[in-house]
């Protein structure tokens, strides 16, 4: 052999040993979780340390294999084209455990493993004396295994199995609390929809079968590709995946849940809202070069998702418990990530989605510093309002600066519809900065917000760029189309407008209009919940309360 | 029983009355930023215990005593006896037996209870899974609105009415779709055509409802126990009001509220029959208690309250023989460092330890306030907390000052910048569009802030020293500095102040060369509940700044000569200090330490090694309960990572398993161990001209102990109602008002399951308060004479009071003294 292709050959056995390291470690992980959840259902005694420790430790072991492939696969080249790197474990006909050893892989593992190391370490202290506690440590396990399972992995129907079973250990975790009422109600109703969404997720699994006969992702990606155009069953399907994940990421009208499920312990919330709720935003990622042509699927997210955005986030503002403002405001942000999925921009809604996540799953664990925060904010000079007027215009400039500012840096913003969503996003948060501005104001304060500002906007474009490093394949899948980033923007203009009129003027005739109704959550979830009462009702616990009697003689009149 | 005249329609007057008296029985709860306890059982006290205890039951099914099974572990566990149990009978004026008294507890008690309201009525024969619960839609719904009226910072977006809470309502229920949607019942026409004004509504519910004149007032309470929480947070804003002289009429608007909830279903059926549900509440309103009719003859729990009394006896029997015993002398000669702690029961371990670690160390109790009726507004931000006890209105302000005029002014805007830019940011993050823009530009940073709190790398800054650096901080000292109409005080006022208090403390003569102030206060983190571990009597705050203030008056050349007109001499070689006792970690701080002269140096030295050794000491007694082990570095070093530990539920005790309040000399107790379960006040009978001393001591400290007995007590025997239930459920409610457990229901007062629950075992033993005073009988007597609700407290059983002197101790007992 000559040395050029000696060198090459290294290079292909190094990439090929490198494949199947992160592979195994793939599949490694859940395995772990899976190893300490058989291990932790009965300890006793002075097992019960054990077994904590046991759970910890394995989580620290599943992050730092995860951190291991992160770090090894961004300097890794040939990984940058995802579709190309598999590894199976080949099975009879087919490659049920083939595993995806892609960026969007390592991205995901490394966040699961991260937020379970988390969670597991802050549920140990509190959950102490909890006589269920092992139960519940069982649980997060599983779910763990499953969710770091399902993103790794190559196959429709797994992924589907995966999301199933998630979704059943999650259940128990939510009705750890069994005697709780509302717990089962929220629960039940989660369930119901779950299960509609795995219908509807099995429903597209069977067409892609039927229709491409191959459920590895890579198979379809490439039979998809050498299409011309979608054939129906396709279509089809996707719309089944589009409704599926809309079922699972809470959009309006099947978010009651989502709201109500703070009858679990706070880490059980935060896995929900960091790891679990957002999958349907991993699985169209996973799924991009399929859904980004599949253009009823992505209308159909892009109008859900912005109708969740921009209600659940109005919502919000009127939301008195911390908990419950934090469930509303997660609705809204996996609204927004579906959009941005819906406009072809995976690298954005993969920032989102991991962001998201962390933020979250901070706010949540942190929740009890509620009075904290409250009492910092009495400490405060007192804010004044800067009008609407000056909100407006600010957002007006922000604005204006920034495609100024990039058009002139070389950027077609203007032909480029791309570009629109991301810029309206920040422009119009932006004015925001103003909403607490102290009412005696002098310069230095002006330049301390307007170097937030510019703060806030490098960060913003720097994620930006970071992911759209690590997942180059979003714009050149699909080009957004100008008409549904034109329908993004002016849906972002229209809430920006709203809110900023109804916190100037709150005593104005639409902001009083549009208040109880806000304060309501439009009704939504109570529409909803009335229909599952009436077809399938919760089997309720038992009261804890003493019953009520009546004395013996009006037993009668009551029947 | 029920007379055609007492049937009749309720009138105005007496309408009123009954009405008052209801809104008076529901007992007050703090906010949590100053969650200071009080006995939840406050508007019943002018009743014996039991009676008010089977009061209770009747309007709400909760229960004043512990499960039976309990009685029977105690038993079984030999911790109470036969000879309690004896005791407790003679004590009593049950003709039982012990045998009967066994037989009790064999079995578990029947807790069924009766009808009261007509939205309980409504659930009766409804299928609950299919068509939803009236109790707890009704709950649910009052509750939100409250939380919505109330909110104080959550809501960005209100829309905050003048109008009362009871209009706010019914503008509410006349557009809400909720009852037809969830429960088939539309209600909106309905609400609209409610009347415009509370008391209107009250007087034409009740005549509608036909609720007999003498059950009025117990169906109002059985109406407002039903939503206990936000009814007890409208007493709140009342005891508030009236602490300054005004009124507020949330709690009257709040039953307007339950009770126009049982008009509305009254009318409409629920959903139901209408005609049947009229019928069965014809019937099911003669169920209500009334007002002046002879209690039951039949007491469920009647028995019990021996067994509770039994137990009782148990603990004080150890205690008194204890007190009996020798009574240790005092060092000769004057002692080198006097500490005067807080008279909360996290001071006795930590005192007894200092006393062993260093000679010549005298410790003190007294009221953690320091006598100082304060307010703090901590420089360069808009806050004015209190720093005194709940019963009283603060009367002097407090504020941060500086070396110089300039150099406080300089802090000032610094700490405004800073406060003001940190709203701006939270504004931007918490808004509807900016929301998601800051997700995507900050979020990732969040993974580092998850690894802090994972790894309990940041402890957390107490909220006073927000906005400030740590080196900012040291440069400020709080101090005295006007009324709190802004009017300076001159020196005599504030000779006056300072000679009361050492008065009060005790502490006129006799001064050691360094007198410690300590305060104290807790450090943890992530907790909503935090204000309850910090010092009661500064109203749920460190003490600290109470300390510092009282050590900088008492240092100040013209206090001290003042003082001396008043024949208080203090020594020139006397340096006054403030402190805080840490009670979470047993660590001892000390401020101020750049004015100690010179002269006082090795003084200071000393006492710090015995303040360590002291902590060490206190740690190792706590350790067990805590579950830990290891040597005195580990525990510090575990202890601190407890209280900066974002998932601890259980960072410390608190005041778990207090029992009792002992008003004497250090003297009589030096000697005891007595495992952190009494409260301590120094008190000198001798010293103390017309007992004037005694009588602040048993209306003040002695109710704010009891209140914080009861608050206990109430926490353990029902935490459903009364405690605040699990802790991992925990959901803040309008920034500070309180907690939901979970998702929403009633707002949750009290103590959370976890403070006094440790997963398999009750910590906290329901025990009343045992208050032992020594004092001539003359001298308590008069005060009990003076004072209705000492009187009551104490022949109504709410607490035991007992005598101490050189020839023994002994209890007052229907109003006779008994030796025991």
């Amino acid at each position: 052999m000559v040395g050029g292709s000696q060198a090459n050959d290294r290079l292909m056995s190094s990439f090929t040993t490198f494949v199947a390291v992160f592979s195994w470690i793939c599949i490694a992980v859940p395995a772990l979780y899976m190893v300490g959840a058989l291990l932790v259902s009965r300890p006793q005694g002075s097992r019960s340390a054990f077994a904590w420790q046991l759970a910890n430790g394995l989580s620290v072991a599943t992050l730092v294999a995860a951190a291991g492939v992160a770090v090894a696969s961004s300097n890794a080249e040939p990984l940058a084209d995802p579709l190309a790197s598999l590894f199976g474990l080949t099975l009879a006909e087919g490659r049920l455990f083939s595993v995806r050893t892609d960026v969007l892989t390592s991205v995901m593992l490394l966040l699961v493993t991260f937020i379970g190391w988390v969670v597991v370490r802050f549920s140990r202290r509190y959950l102490d004396g909890d006589p269920r506690q092992f139960a519940y440590l069982r649980r997060l396990l599983l779910t763990l295994a499953a969710v770091s399972a399902l993103v790794t992995s190559n196959n429709l129907l797994v992924i589907a199995l995966l999301w199933l079973g998630t979704s059943l250990s999650l259940h128990g975790l939510l009705t750890h609390f069994a005697e709780r009422s509302a717990a089962q109600i929220a629960a039940h109703k989660k369930f119901l929809l779950s299960r509609l969404a795995d219908a509807c997720l099995l429903g597209a699994v069977c067409l892609t079968a039927w229709s491409l006969h191959t459920l590895e992702l890579d198979r379809i990606f490439e039979a998809v590709q050498r299409m011309p155009r979608l054939p129906t069953a396709v279509v089809i399907s996707s719309v089944f995946i589009a409704v599926s994940v809309l079922l699972k990421c809470a959009q309006l009208p099947f978010h009651g849940w989502l709201i109500q499920v703070m009858e679990a312990p706070t880490p059980v919330s935060a896995l929900l809202h960091a790891g679990v709720v957002n999958i349907g935003g991993f699985l169209l990622i996973r799924l991009a070069p399929l859904m980004a042509h599949a253009h009823i699927a992505q209308a159909l997210l892009l109008v859900v998702g912005l109708a969740t955005a921009g209600v659940a986030s109005l919502v919000m503002l009127t939301r008195i418990s911390v908990k419950v403002m934090l469930a509303w405001s997660t609705c809204a942000q996996m609204g927004l990530m579906l959009v941005e999925c819906a406009l072809g921009a995976y690298e954005m809604a993969l920032l989102h989605l991991v962001a998201h996540s962390l933020y979250k799953a901070y706010a949540f664990l942190s929740a009890g510093g509620a009075v904290a925060t409250q009492r910092v904010a009495a400490m405060a000079p007192r804010s004044g309002r800067p009008g609407l007027g000056v909100l407006l215009a600010t957002g007006g400039l922000c604005l204006a600066v920034l495609t100024a500012g990039l058009s002139w840096g070389g950027v077609d913003v203007l032909g480029q519809p791309a570009h629109w969503f991301p810029i309206a996003l920040l422009s119009l948060g932006l004015p925001s900065l103003l909403l607490n501005l102290p009412e005696r104001r002098n310069t230095k304060v002006l330049v301390t917000i307007a170097m937030a500002a510019v703060g806030v906007a490098v960060c913003f474009g720097g994620g930006h760029i970071v992911f759209q490093r690590l997942l180059p394949h979003g714009p050149a899948l699909s080009p957004t189309a100008a008409a549904p980033a034109g329908v993004a923007v002016v849906s972002l203009v229209a809430l920006f407008v709203a809110h900023s009129w109804i916190r100037q003027r709150p005593a104005s005739a639409f902001a009083l209009w549009l208040y109880p109704r806000a304060f309501a959550g439009f009704h939504l979830d109570e529409i909803f919940t009335r229909l599952t009462f009436r077809l399938w009702p919760a089997k309720l616990p038992v009261s804890l309360h003493a019953p009520l009697v009546l004395p013996q003689t009006h037993e009668s009149s009551s029947q | 029983m029920t007379t055609a005249a007492s049937a009749l329609p309720p009138t105005p007057s007496a309408q009123h009355a009954a009405l008052t008296a209801a809104c008076t029985s529901i007992a007050p709860t703090f906010p949590l930023d100053r969650f200071i306890a009080v006995n939840p059982y406050w508007g019943f006290v002018s009743k014996p215990i039991d009676v008010a205890a089977r009061h209770l039951q009747q309007l709400s099914g909760t229960s004043l005593l512990m499960k039976r099974s309990w009685f029977r572990q105690r038993w079984q566990s030999g911790e109470v006896t036969a000879a309690h149990l004896h005791t407790a009978l003679e004590r009593s004026d049950s003709s039982a037996s012990i045998d009967d008294l066994q037989r009790l507890v064999e079995r578990d008690e029947n807790d069924q209870r009766t009808v009261l309201l007509l939205t309980h009525l409504a659930d009766r024969g409804r299928d609950v899974g299919r068509h939803g619960s009236w109790s707890s839609f009704v709950t649910h719904s009052v509750s939100q609105l409250c939380a919505s009226h109330f909110d104080a910072g959550q809501a960005a977006w209100s829309a905050k009415a003048d109008a009362g809470l009871y209009r706010t309502w019914r503008a509410f229920a006349a557009a809400d779709r909720s009852p037809a949607l969830l429960m088939s019942c539309e209600l909106r026409r309905l609400a609209a055509q409610l009347p415009d004004s509370h008391y209107e509504l009250i007087e034409q519910a009740l005549r509608e409802l036909e609720v007999p004149t003498a059950r009025v007032a117990s169906y109002l309470s059985a109406l407002l126990l039903d939503v206990n929480g936000w009814a007890a947070w409208c007493a709140y804003r009342r005891f508030q009001a009236r602490l300054t002289g005004e009124d507020d009429e949330a709690v009257e608007e709040l039953v307007a509220v339950r009770l126009a909830w049982e008009l509305l279903l009254l009318r409409s059926g629920g959903g139901g029959k209408r005609e049947a549900l009229g019928r069965e509440w014809l019937a099911a309103r003669l169920l209500l208690p009334a007002e002046d009719a002879a209690p039951p003859t039949r007491d469920e729990r009647a028995l019990d309250w021996v067994w509770q009394h039994a137990v009782e006896i148990a603990f004080q029997e150890g205690l008194v023989a204890g007190l009996k015993g020798t009574v240790s002398k005092p060092e000769a000669g004057l002692p080198s460092v006097q500490v005067v702690f807080c008279i909360d029961v996290r001071s006795e371990p930590f005192r007894r330890g200092l006393e062993a670690a260093g000679k010549g160390i005298e410790t003190l109790g007294f009221a953690g306030f320091f006598g100082l009726p304060i307010e703090y507004a901590p420089l360069g931000t808009q806050l004015v907390q209190a720093q005194l006890p709940g019963l009283l209105a603060a009367r002097l302000r407090v504020t941060d000052v500086a070396a110089s005029d300039s150099a406080a002014a300089t802090l000032q805007a610094r700490r405004e910048a800073r406060l003001g830019a940190g709203q701006s940011w939270l504004g931007f993050q918490r808004a509807s569009t900016s929301g998601f823009a800051f997700v995507e530009a900050l979020g990732l940073g969040y993974a580092w802030k998850l690894v802090q709190g994972t790894l309990g790398l940041s402890a957390p800054a107490p909220s006073e020293q927000v906005g400030l650096h740590e080196s900012e901080q040291k440069r400020l000292r709080p101090r005295l500095v006007s009324n709190v109409a802004g009017n300076p005080l001159d020196l005599t006022a504030r000779v006056e102040l300072v000679h009361n208090i050492l008065r009060a403390a005790s502490l006129t003569g006799g001064f050691a060369r360094l007198v410690v102030f300590a305060g104290h206060g807790s450090a943890t983190s992530n907790n909503p509940h935090a204000a309850g571990l910090d010092c009661g009597a500064c109203a749920g705050q460190s003490g600290a700044v109470n300390a510092r203030v009282l050590a900088g008056l008492l240092n100040e050349a013209a206090v001290r000569q003042g003082l001396k007109e008043q024949g208080v001499l203090i020594p020139e070689t006397t340096h006054f200090l403030g402190g805080m006792h840490n009670t979470t970690t047993d660590e001892l701080r000390l401020y101020d330490l750049r004015e100690v002269p010179d002269s006082h140096r090795s003084d200071l030295g000393q006492l710090k090694r015995a303040l360590f050794e002291a902590g060490n000491l206190t740690r190792a007694e706590r350790a067990p309960a805590l579950g830990l082990e290891g040597d005195a570095a580990s525990l510090l070093l575990a202890v601190k990572r407890r209280s900066c530990d974002w998932s601890e539920v259980r960072p410390e005790w608190g005041l778990v398993n207090n029992a009792a309040f002992i008003v004497a000399p250090r003297e009589r107790t030096a000697a005891l161990r007595l495992d952190g379960r009494v409260f301590l006040h120094d008190y000198r009978h001798d010293a103390d001209e017309n007992s004037a001393v005694l009588e602040l001591i048993m209306t003040a400290p002695m109710i704010v102990t009891h209140w914080i007995n009861m608050q206990y007590y109430a926490s353990t025997v029902d935490n459903q109602r009364y405690g605040s239930g699990n802790k991992v459920l925990h959901n803040v409610v309008g920034g500070s008002l309180g907690v939901f457990e979970g998702n929403g229901g009633d707002l949750r007062i009290g103590l959370p399951l976890q403070s006094v629950h440790d997963g398999q075992h009750f910590r906290h033993t329901p025990l009343r308060l045992s208050v032992f005073i020594a004092a001539p009988r003359h001298a308590i007597e008069g005060v009990i004479e003076r004072h209705a609700i000492v009187r009551q407290l104490v022949e109504n059983e709410w607490l035991h009071l007992f005598r101490l002197d050189e020839q023994g101790v002994e209890q007052r007992r229907g109003q006779r003294w008994h030796a025991v």
